[in-house]
């Protein structure tokens, strides 16, 4: 694989860590309204995602997928300025943490109710087609969880039968809040149910850069050569609570300790060290550099202040003369 | 119940022409029934079988009760005009359009039933008795008569045809039509806050005392003063040494506190353009008689003239209305909105008067006082024992 | 020549087609086979690769629509029944409703829902659902009761950059019917004064306009004239021209299909007693459907939604108060 992409991808891992470290921290010391989520343990998958896209195509990400919105193209500022309730962020405010996106940029903001972005791909992609694009893929990323919405099963059962370039990814990180997966599904791999759908599955070793990378670069590549939907699924853990509010005391030590367990930026480095020489003195100057960035970006994103509630322009339609003044 | 006329609103129940399940004639008499005005007879609405009455003879009910049923039977019975794009197969409920009965359902549509029965009033009233009239009044009827500055006794005799015999919105409006229709001339602002004032005070339950005072003392007294007291100077002197006696018969009742007043000041009525105003002299009780002559004469003519200065009105506790110069005898005078008393000197007129000791009538120059007060502040012992201490006083002029 | 309303639907269909490439219908049945109702019939043939067989997803029917209208189509999904679309509602309100408030990036999707009663219909083949959707911000909702504006308006909410809820009647599918399609129509948003009264004013929309003006009808032989006002769009809501019509008659009611708690009557009520007060003679009245789901038998069906004699008792009613 070539050094070049490996380094940009574990550099995108590494901001994303650091950003999100930086969010934990700041959440603790009480300067970030609502909710804080952490993608801790899912960045080797999620950059796969994002590195697996080009320009014009379509991603939906989810929750933890911190490190697949930078690739995709996120820029740092846009990720703070969100989760900091910056007025001149994507979402101007009225969204915050998670929500966010560029739909124009094809980078869509998701909704709170899992799987139900996977279908907005699909008509992203019908779209496209219709327009004649070619060449281009929409990923959807999940959880276990999001597997057992009905939005899920209509959505994939409806990206086979019009055979779309859709890549859903199953980020399987064995928890849905408290919710282990024994109670999530019966089926003994979720890669199974690809068959019921008529789709082609993929398994991962969610906690390996390098399976990642390749595997998302194989079922994206079949998508795009129109072979229809890909159903990837990654094993790993997650390595943080469902939000910075929850400990995630109900992970068992011994699931910890387990390969599941395993830190994906741990196994990253280590690879880069084995594979491409790369040097401790390297690795935490990388370090440095996220963090320099992260700082300055949370500094200049605190400077810009929060939204003005009495000159908001309270308007929930686009066409102006229909908003109603009640 | 029909509209048997303008402004009926409700007719009495005299006698059931035909009975349950008769057949009728369209167009049959069914139903006797009386107005203020006439006795007159309901029809029937079409050709059929009278169902059900809802009524009974002897009680009164408003125009629009349902009186009773009658279901048609006429072979030919039109059916509801179709427009061409009404739905067409839907079984429509009946409640007063014709039935064939084999082919639509009658489904019984809830409509208010008949209001509870009105006992017949006393022919004559051009509102109902038990009626509510102007009592209840739409938002758009106040917000209408705010506009044009009326209240509710402006519509006194005005007769309502909405429910309960209410004045409705186009009852209001005809009504002002009409108005327009008589001559109109505008109330001078003097008359305009006369009208208040009276109403204003008109809100309290009034009563009225009366008593003869001989005048022939207070006349011997001003034949021999310079200068010389009215009549009415002499009361108001009378009235405030009385207060002075005991002020609270000239307390106001607020709420269930009695505010004292503090001052014994004096008003007295002066006709004034088309109304009336009332000058004060503050403190009559501490100024002797002969020391109020100016001041009294002065307070007239300025309110003759509408220049009384503001010193010199308003903040008394009682009023001295002298209407024996008009050549009544006796009034019940109201008092103003914010006192309880105001007391009326009728015109002097000679009279025979009973002579115990001479055992004669002897003719004597009398008039009647009458003492106008807030009931709810004293009653008629309070108001006699006060009239009689001022009829005492203006008999004893020197002690004025 | 006649064209019923479901014709001025397809019509409107055709027409969106043949104008802008943007524009395609996505539903159940509405290739090949028409439609349930026949509302694209033909029009798969005749633009072929636009109108396009959905399966039974109505999440992901909505959802995909979304999709689309931000890469820059102008989707039309026709949801077979609205009593359907609560299968979907999650993607209408959070997903479709909210996109511009929260990216300014606009959704111009149009959902056709199938709306109303027809006789033995039953309980999921009825429903109205319009005060549903416009609790929700974000959403404009159409509710045509004419020919022309089921016309008009269609193809005014596609041309709109906001997502569209039009509830279409079925009823009025093949019982109403207009010589021609118009040239010119109100816009969305204004109300139509369908029948200058005096007496009373009463605010509809829907199937229940022909109801309202055969009460009229009815009552204007006695001497009673109604003012009937046809709202057309029940969000954003013409509050003006009721507020007017209100304060020519003094009397309000408002007669809808929906159920009464919180519906399009509650609303039309709560805006005038809020804004014009004053210009009330009476209390104002509405007369909904019972407060029960829609009942199968047409003999109970008959009595569970308002119609033109029950319109009529409720009407005399508020004129005698």
């Amino acid at each position: 694989m070539d050094q070049s992409r490996v380094i940009k991808a574990y550099r995108w891992m590494l901001l994303a860590r650091t950003l999100d470290e930086r969010l934990a921290q700041l959440y603790r010391a009480g300067q970030i309204f609502g909710g804080v989520f952490l993608g801790k343990g899912q960045e080797a998958l999620s950059v796969s995602i994002g590195m697996s896209l080009q320009r014009h195509d379509v991603f939906a990400p989810l929750i933890r997928d911190g490190a697949g919105r930078l690739a995709f193209g996120e820029t740092p500022l846009d990720a703070l300025r969100t989760c900091l309730g910056s007025p001149l962020g994507p979402m101007r405010a009225r969204d915050g943490n998670v929500h966010r996106g560029k739909p124009k940029e094809g980078y869509l903001p998701m909704i709170s109710h899992l799987g139900a972005s996977i279908s907005v791909v699909n008509g992203a992609l019908m779209a496209k087609r219709m327009k004649g694009e070619k060449h281009f893929v929409g990923a959807a990323s999940i959880g276990d969880g999001a597997t057992s919405t009905g939005a899920f099963h209509e959505a994939l059962n409806q990206a086979a039968i019009e055979r779309l370039p859709l890549v859903l990814v199953v980020a399987n990180n064995q928890f849905a809040y408290s919710t282990p997966v024994a109670s999530q599904f019966a089926c003994q791999n979720l890669g199974d149910r690809a068959i019921g759908y008529g789709v082609r599955a993929h398994t991962l070793d969610g906690t390996d850069l390098k399976s990642c990378l390749e595997g998302m670069r194989e079922a994206s590549d079949l998508a795009r050569n129109g072979n229809g939907p890909q159903l990837v699924i990654a094993d790993l853990l997650r390595l943080c609570g469902h939000g910075e509010h929850d400990d995630a005391h109900y992970v068992s030590d011994s699931l910890k300790a387990s390969n599941l367990g395993t830190d994906c930026m741990h196994l990253a480095e280590q690879w880069l060290q084995e594979a491409y020489a790369i040097k401790s003195e390297q690795f935490n100057l990388w370090k440095e550099e996220a963090l320099k960035e992260i700082n300055e970006g949370i500094e200049q994103v605190q400077g810009e202040g929060s939204p003005d509630p009495y000159h908001h322009p309270w308007k929930s339609l686009f066409t102006r003369e229909l908003c109603e003044q009640v | 119940m029909p509209q048997l006329g303008e402004s009926i609103a409700e007719a009495t129940v005299i006698e059931l022409l035909v009975s349950a399940g008769e057949r009728v004639d369209a167009g049959q008499d069914i139903i006797e029934v009386e107005t203020q005005k006439a006795t007159m007879n309901v029809t029937s609405p079409c050709e059929g079988v009278i169902e059900s009455f809802l009524v009974e003879p002897g009680d009164s009910y408003a125009v629009g009760e349902v009186l009773g049923h009658v279901t048609d039977t006429a072979k030919d019975a039109p059916s509801s005009a179709q427009q061409q794009d009404s739905p067409k197969d839907l079984p429509k409920d009946a409640v007063f359009e014709s039935v064939k009965p084999s082919e639509r359902q009658v489904a019984p549509v809830e409509h208010k039933p008949a209001s509870a029965k009105i006992k017949p009033t006393i022919k004559g009233l051009p509102v109902p008795a038990h009626f509510t009239g102007a009592q209840y009044m739409s938002p758009r009827m106040k917000a209408r008569m705010h506009e044009l500055g009326l209240r509710e006794a402006d519509l006194a005799g005005v007769a309502g045809s909405g429910a309960g015999g209410r004045v409705t919105i186009q009852d209001f409006e005809r009504f002002l039509t009409e108005l327009e229709q008589t001559r109109l001339t505008q109330a001078s602002s003097m008359r305009v806050a006369v009208a208040d004032a009276m109403q204003r005070s008109w809100s309290r339950p009034l009563a009225t005392v009366g008593q003869p005072v001989c005048l022939d003392p207070l006349l011997k007294h001003r034949s021999e003063s310079d200068p010389k007291p009215g009549p009415a100077l002499y009361a108001l002197r009378a009235l405030a040494l009385a207060l002075s006696e005991n002020s609270a018969t000239a307390g106001r009742l607020i709420g269930h506190q009695i505010a004292h007043p503090a001052s014994i000041d004096i008003g007295f009525a002066v006709e004034a353009d088309d109304g009336v105003l009332v000058p004060v002299i503050r403190e009559a009780n501490r100024k002797p008689l002969q020391t109020m002559v100016e001041e009294y004469q002065q307070l007239v003519e300025w309110a003759r003239m509408r220049k009384l200065p503001s010193h010199a009105t308003g903040r008394s506790i009682a009023t001295i209305t002298n209407f024996g110069t008009f050549g009544l005898t006796w009034a019940t005078p109201i008092p103003l909105p914010e006192q309880t008393l105001v007391l009326g000197l009728g015109a002097g007129r000679k009279v025979p008067s009973w002579n115990e000791e001479k055992g004669v009538f002897q003719p004597i120059l009398e008039s009647e006082m009458t003492l106008s007060f807030d009931h709810r502040v004293l009653d008629g012992g309070a108001a006699g024992r006060l009239l009689s201490r001022i009829n005492a006083l203006m008999t004893q002029p020197s002690l004025l | 020549m006649s064209v019923t309303y479901l014709e001025a639907i397809r019509e409107a269909q055709a027409y969106l087609l043949e104008h802008d490439s943007r524009v395609y219908i996505y539903g159940q049945d509405v290739g090949a086979f028409g439609g349930a109702f026949k509302a694209t019939k033909n029009l798969a043939q005749r633009f072929p690769e636009r109108v396009i067989d959905a399966p039974i997803s109505e999440d992901a029917m909505i959802g995909s629509a979304v999709g689309a209208a931000i890469e820059g189509m102008r989707p039309i999904i026709e949801i077979q029944f609205a009593d359907f679309s609560t299968v979907g509602f999650n993607q209408v309100v959070n997903q479709a409703a909210t996109l511009f408030w929260r990216t300014e990036t606009p959704c111009p999707i149009t959902l056709r829902l199938p709306s109303g009663g027809t006789s033995g219909g039953g309980p999921f083949h009825s429903q109205c659902l319009e005060s549903i959707y416009a609790h929700f911000p974000g959403l404009v909702v159409c509710t045509p009761a004419t020919v022309e504006d089921a016309y008009s308006m269609l193809i005014e909410s596609v041309t709109l950059d906001d997502p569209v809820i039009f509830c279409e009647h079925k009823y009025l599918y093949f019982h109403l019917k207009a010589p021609n399609l118009p040239k010119d129509a109100l816009p969305i948003g204004k109300a139509r004064i369908a029948r200058a009264g005096r007496d009373c004013t009463i605010v509809t929309y829907s199937a229940m306009l022909h109801e309202c003006l055969e009460a009229a009808e009815e009552l204007s032989g006695e001497g009673i004239e109604l003012e009937v006002v046809d709202l057309r769009t029940v969000k954003p809501m013409d509050t003006d021209t009721i507020i007017a019509s209100v304060a020519r008659t003094g009397r309000l009611l408002c007669a809808a299909e929906g159920w009464p708690w919180g519906g399009v009557n509650a609303e039309v009520i709560s805006r005038v007693v809020a804004e014009g007060f004053n210009l009330l003679d009476a209390p104002p009245q509405r007369i909904n459907a019972k407060d029960t789901p829609i009942p199968y038998h047409p003999k109970l069906w008959s009595v569970h939604r308002p119609a033109a004699a029950s319109i009529i008792a409720a009407a005399r009613n508020l004129l005698r108060s």
